[in-house]
């Protein structure tokens, strides 16, 4: 049985109550805050491919930045890498050189 | 003709109020400051609190403004709609809250069904009747609130609830035999 309170002859509510709930501003307000796209769709609203989203620009940034520590590891500057062919050859040279004597 | 009965000059009138409201909703406060008063009485008559009926006519409206979109006429005032969603969100708020329904009336309007269903209005069949309302779902108590209380019509009862008007008047009567009905059983005359 469903409960009802019956009100015989009931008073009517007051006006100035009437009049102190009766914001069209406010419900205006709340309107245009629902009908904005980013409250109606906020990132975080489509979790899953928030989430992907995310992880895919992460996996992007760190193979950008590994693969530019891998490229700076392998570059050899380049006078080392001069003075490097230049003495191991001369002394080879003269080992050889003193060897023929 | 009562106060719920508008003309056809009037209604077209109104519907272009809406359409208006529909393509920039700032008109709509126009249709705010007509029914608004309307709208946060409805709700006080059933739910009884002043500041919980200020609320839920709020979410009326802005819900109202939310699904302007969607409104179609159907030969009623606009305020049918608004009573559409005021009634549904006053079911949420039962549902919710888990409160007593309010059922306001006049006594006048205990004779009115007591006439109606053919039974003798006398101070001890109005009683007898008042306990049988009690029994009713709230559907059947819907009905009989927005017919005999509020003495809507049938068309403006149909859009409130969501049936047709010949609906309406069938369940109404319906309720209305089921009424005479427990009344012969708990003794009235």
């Amino acid at each position: 049985m469903t409960n009802f309170k019956f009100d015989i002859d009931p008073k009517e509510p007051r006006e100035e109550k009437i009049a102190e709930h009766k914001d069209f501003g406010k419900v205006m307000q709340n309107y245009q805050r629902m009908t904005n796209p980013l409250y109606r769709t906020p990132l975080y609203r489509y979790r899953k491919i928030f989430i992907a989203v995310l992880l895919a620009l992460s996996i992007a940034f760190l193979i950008a930045e590994f693969g530019e520590n891998k490229e700076d590891n392998n570059k050899i500057p380049a006078d080392s890498l001069k003075k490097k062919m230049d003495s191991p050859m001369k002394d080879s040279v003269k080992i050889k050189m003193g060897s023929n004597r | 003709m009562n106060e719920h009965h508008k003309t056809e000059a009037y209604l077209r009138t109104e519907l272009a109020i809406v359409e208006a409201a529909k393509s920039d909703p700032s008109k709509f406060g126009v249709l705010y400051e007509k029914y608004y008063r309307q709208v946060y009485v409805f709700v006080f008559r059933r739910i009884g609190d002043e500041d919980e009926s200020g609320d839920i006519a709020a979410n009326t409206f802005l819900k109202a403004m939310l699904a302007l979109s969607k409104y179609t006429y159907r030969g009623v005032p606009f305020s049918a709609w608004l009573f559409r969603i005021a009634s549904n969100e006053i079911n949420l708020f039962f549902r919710k809250n888990n409160r007593e329904r309010i059922v306001s009336l006049d006594k006048s309007d205990l004779s009115k069904i007591m006439v109606e269903g053919g039974e003798n209005d006398s101070e001890e069949n109005q009683k007898l009747l008042l306990r049988v309302l009690s029994t009713l779902t709230t559907e059947e108590m819907q009905l009989i609130e927005l017919r005999f209380f509020e003495k809507r019509p049938f068309n403006e009862i149909g859009e409130i609830i969501g049936i047709t008007e010949n609906n309406a008047k069938v369940r109404t009567y319906r309720i209305l035999e089921k009424l005479k009905l427990l009344l012969l059983k708990s003794g009235g005359r």
